[in-house]
């Protein structure tokens, strides 16, 4: 089973030229098992491919869920002697995720904390990757995770979001490459491995978690109980479709928000326009103290 | 039928509970019986993780780790 999921990961890696030698990897770890394995693996693999690796862990700021992972996050960092960052949600934008809420609530925008959660965080770890001169962002992403996503971007009807998901995604100027080396292993062998690596990682649940990312996880587990290896194939079906999808997704053009000056293909990105709705308006410039 | 009887526990949960159980229960067979999805949680025998295909026997010790969490 360890040496599966070791096999695995490498051949994710070698196989989609996820990481060349000499760059310097920004991994995102929340100090969840997905994150903290994918930050062991990838500390092993750089150790062997000399490559450079830095931790980013983001607090949102979630009461009584996050204080512990990050805990978790930093003495792992530490145990594998990997420079660690911090960014929070309340440096950057001026808020936690839990006062977002409150004002969203106040303010009856009517969008779920996910949605809040999942835009910020991946616009704050991009700004902190590129301010710490990071090739390529990695993150934890399992099978599990991309079976979701592709389920959810099919729902939703989302092309531009169905083609962006893959091994790696390499957008335009302004945006680090993110890559996912653990995209082909089953969350619960995720899991097994950290178990019995004697990892130490947090296996809480976000008490923001719920709606149809919940039931679409639920349904595709009681799918892969009755029948074996069906998120595999979901992953391997898009991996064929994906190729046919280019000429369906609009082009656009990438400009710099009004606001921040981040890069978006809108008068403002979508981080601004969530803020903006709840009367949030200042953007933290530079997030990494050095 | 004769039956045997093991220890349940669901991490997180305050202490193990016994059940009544068939002889040749498997811990997959365990997991419908609760209404647990094997997808979603990790089980070990007596301390050890053990594949679900594992036979029960009499006094077992069973632990139920749910892993599904996202991270």
């Amino acid at each position: 089973m360890i040496k599966s999921v070791e096999r695995r990961f490498w051949h994710a890696i070698n196989e989609n030229k996820l990481v060349s030698p000499g760059e310097r990897v920004a991994v995102a770890v929340s100090g969840g098992k997905d994150s903290v394995v994918c930050m062991h693996l990838l500390a092993n693999y750089c150790r062997v491919k000399r490559c450079e690796l830095v931790a980013i862990t983001v607090d949102e700021g979630i009461k009584g869920y996050r204080e512990e992972s990050l805990l978790i996050a930093r003495e792992n960092a530490k145990m594998l002697g990997i420079e660690h960052q911090v960014v929070s949600f309340k440096k950057a934008f001026g808020s936690t995720l839990d006062g977002m809420v409150k004002l969203a609530i106040k303010k009856r925008t009517g969008l779920n904390p996910c949605t809040y959660c999942g835009v910020l965080r991946r616009s704050i770890l991009n700004q902190a990757a590129r301010e710490l001169g990071a090739h390529k962002l990695a993150t934890g992403h399992n099978l599990d995770d991309e079976a979701q996503a592709i389920m959810l971007n099919y729902i939703r009807a989302d092309l531009s979001r169905l083609y962006r998901l893959g091994p790696s995604y390499s957008p335009l100027e302004g945006f680090v490459p993110r890559i996912k080396p653990l995209r082909e292993i089953p969350e619960k062998e995720v899991a097994l491995y950290a178990l019995l690596k004697g990892m130490n990682v947090h296996l809480g649940v976000c008490p923001y978690a719920s709606g149809i990312h919940t039931e679409v996880r639920d349904f595709l587990n009681k799918l892969e109980t009755n029948h074996p290896n069906s998120k595999f194939m979901i992953l391997r079906m898009f991996e064929q479709i994906k190729p046919h999808l280019k000429v369906a997704v609009p082009g656009f053009e990438m400009k710099k928000c009004e606001n921040c000056g981040e890069p978006t293909s809108s008068r403002l990105c979508k981080t601004c326009e969530l803020l903006q709705d709840i009367d949030l308006v200042n953007r933290q410039k530079n997030l990494i103290s050095l | 039928m004769s039956e045997i009887e093991v220890r349940v526990k669901i991490v997180g949960q305050k202490s193990p509970r016994r059940l009544k159980v068939a002889t040749r229960t498997t811990i997959a067979d365990l997991l419908k019986k609760l209404d647990q999805n094997r997808e979603t949680v990790v089980v070990s025998l007596n301390g050890k993780i053990v594949p679900e295909e594992e036979r029960l026997a009499a006094g077992d010790l069973v632990e139920i780790l749910p892993v599904v969490t996202g991270g």
